[in-house]
């Protein structure tokens, strides 16, 4: 089943001399995750907003094309209301994605099924559980204003589980979080993908995302330019064009290549993506 | 505590000057030190104290009337008094407001909102302007440390210390801005917009005291009121 579908949309923030999405058609299936790939500027994070119909709103500038989410249109009136707590989306910034209201990491967790007036014993359950799963649990009485860079982003992804929802917006999600943290992130990601929620990914962390997406879109100056599973299209040389980045081993392997002219056949596309595979093909 | 600070402010300026301030003054004064707010009265009388002087200086001097010397200084006795009253209504407004400020807890309050089923957006924006404060000082000591860190001197002329302050209000401006539009995304994103009624995590506290306070505050006000109105 389709989660979020594009039907050509071009999005231009005001002022800007292009268009950071142009001529988008997508679909994404619930039940599996996404990962979108690209350069700085390539419209990744611009996907994301558009996704969840926070761009252009928030952001100014102008859309075309049909944004479909969760069955909804996220840019009519009703249509948002309509995905209030069914949508998780998640910056790279924690520290902007706090309430600014709550005291303690637990009222912060509750702060928005409280907003979508879930009755207290539903949020304290599903509170409590979101910072067990996030391994948070003993930073519940803790004031947010007190916690580290990667804490914070745990807290931000708990406020969001709580709402179990039906897709998960991530833009750079790891950014603040340490080796175990992006560890967590990962495991909790796979979980809610077979739980049925569609999960999309903005990162440039290749590594990570290897192995936990089934599917990568490489972004280019805000068009579609490589689609299909992450090994494939990692491996190959076309990503360098479009993303300038693949994964450690691919890059090294690539680098080590242009060391020989022509590349010798164990360097050459496609590349290892994974230490085990350089390995492999090297031994 | 909204209606004590609210009371207190229309007080201030509704009892007869200067005996009035001077009265509620002490009065703040000595019920600050009862509750354990002796703190929020002794910042108050920090921030205060400048414009004390100021008054004083300013009232003081104003020529005619019966003088007072005060050392070297010969001052209005009138413009004193009126020194004195303007003074007591700030340090009595600027003391409840800190105390108010140390003491309020934005859950409790949003959880009393969320109760008594009134606008959840005012409310937010309330409690996120008082919480601006201390991340607004904070992002101001950041920016600033930044600055310095990159050869920005904050002495010598005056000008020179009004140029300074560009790439200091810049950041800090720009980015409180950008922060605002990112937090409203934020918010978006967790239900502050959804129509339907806000649940209370806990429900606040409401005592006898409290109750007695948050009625006797518009009484005595009113009572002011018809007393200055029929004085």
């Amino acid at each position: 089943m389709s989660a979020v579908r594009f039907a050509g949309v071009s999005l231009r923030y005001s002022g800007a001399p292009a268009d950071a999405l142009g001529g988008i058609t997508l679909d994404i299936a619930s039940g599996s995750v996404s990962w979108l790939f690209g350069s700085l500027g390539a419209g990744c994070s611009s996907l994301l907003l558009v996704a969840a119909g926070l761009a252009p709103r928030h952001s100014g500038g102008t859309l075309a094309g049909q944004v479909t989410t969760l069955g909804e249109n996220p840019h009519e009136t009703a249509g948002r209301r309509a995905l209030a707590g069914r949508v998780a989306y998640v910056m790279a910034t924690p520290g902007v994605q706090l309430s600014g209201v709550a005291a303690t990491v637990w009222d912060e967790a509750a702060f928005a099924p409280a907003n979508l007036g879930w009755p207290i014993a539903r949020i304290a359950a599903a509170v409590d559980a979101a910072l067990g799963r996030l391994g948070i649990a003993h930073l519940a009485a803790r004031h947010p204003a007190a916690l580290s860079g990667g804490e914070l982003q745990r807290v931000v992804i708990a406020s969001m589980l709580v709402l179990a929802p039906e897709l998960w917006l991530l833009d750079e999600p790891a950014s603040a979080l340490d080796r175990d943290g992006r560890r967590l992130l990962a495991e909790l990601l796979r979980v809610e993908a077979a739980r049925g929620a569609a999960v999309v990914v903005a990162t440039e962390d290749a590594d990570a995302m290897l192995e936990l997406a089934q599917r990568v879109i490489v972004l280019d100056h805000g068009r579609v330019a490589l689609d299909g599973p992450p090994a494939n299209v990692l491996a190959g040389e076309a990503v360098w064009v479009h993303a300038d980045e693949s994964t450690t081993v691919a890059g090294l392997a690539r680098a080590a290549g242009r060391l020989d002219s022509p590349p010798p056949p164990a360097l050459r596309p496609p590349y290892p993506l994974t230490v085990s595979e350089g390995l492999a093909r090297w031994r | 505590m909204f209606a004590v600070t609210g009371g207190i402010a229309v007080l201030a300026f509704l009892l007869p000057a200067p005996r009035g301030p001077v009265v509620l003054y002490a009065a703040v004064l000595a019920l600050s030190l009862v509750v354990g707010e002796g703190r929020s009265a002794l910042r108050a009388i920090r921030v205060c104290l400048p414009l004390w002087i100021l008054l004083a200086l300013l009232l003081g001097l104003s020529p005619g009337g019966e003088r007072q010397w005060i050392g070297p200084l010969s001052l209005s006795r009138g413009g004193l008094a009126a020194a004195l009253a303007q003074g007591a209504r700030l340090g009595a407004v600027a003391t409840v407001s800190l105390a108010l400020f140390a003491g309020f807890d934005p859950s409790r309050f949003l959880d009393a909102v969320a109760e008594r089923g009134w606008s959840f957006h005012a409310g937010y924006l309330l409690v996120a302007t008082l919480q601006a404060v201390p991340r607004f000082r904070h992002r101001a000591a950041m920016i600033l440390e930044a600055q310095r860190a990159r050869g920005l001197r904050f002495r010598g002329s005056p000008l020179r210390r009004a140029r300074a302050l560009v790439p200091l209000t810049l950041p800090l401006v720009l980015g409180m801005l950008s922060e605002v539009d990112d937090r409203a995304m934020a918010l978006e994103t967790r239900g502050v917009d959804a129509r339907v009624p806000r649940t209370s995590l806990r429900s606040p506290p409401d005592s006898l005291p409290d109750r007695i306070i948050r009625w006797a505050m518009p009484v005595l006000v009113l009572a002011a009121l018809v007393w200055r109105l029929a004085g």
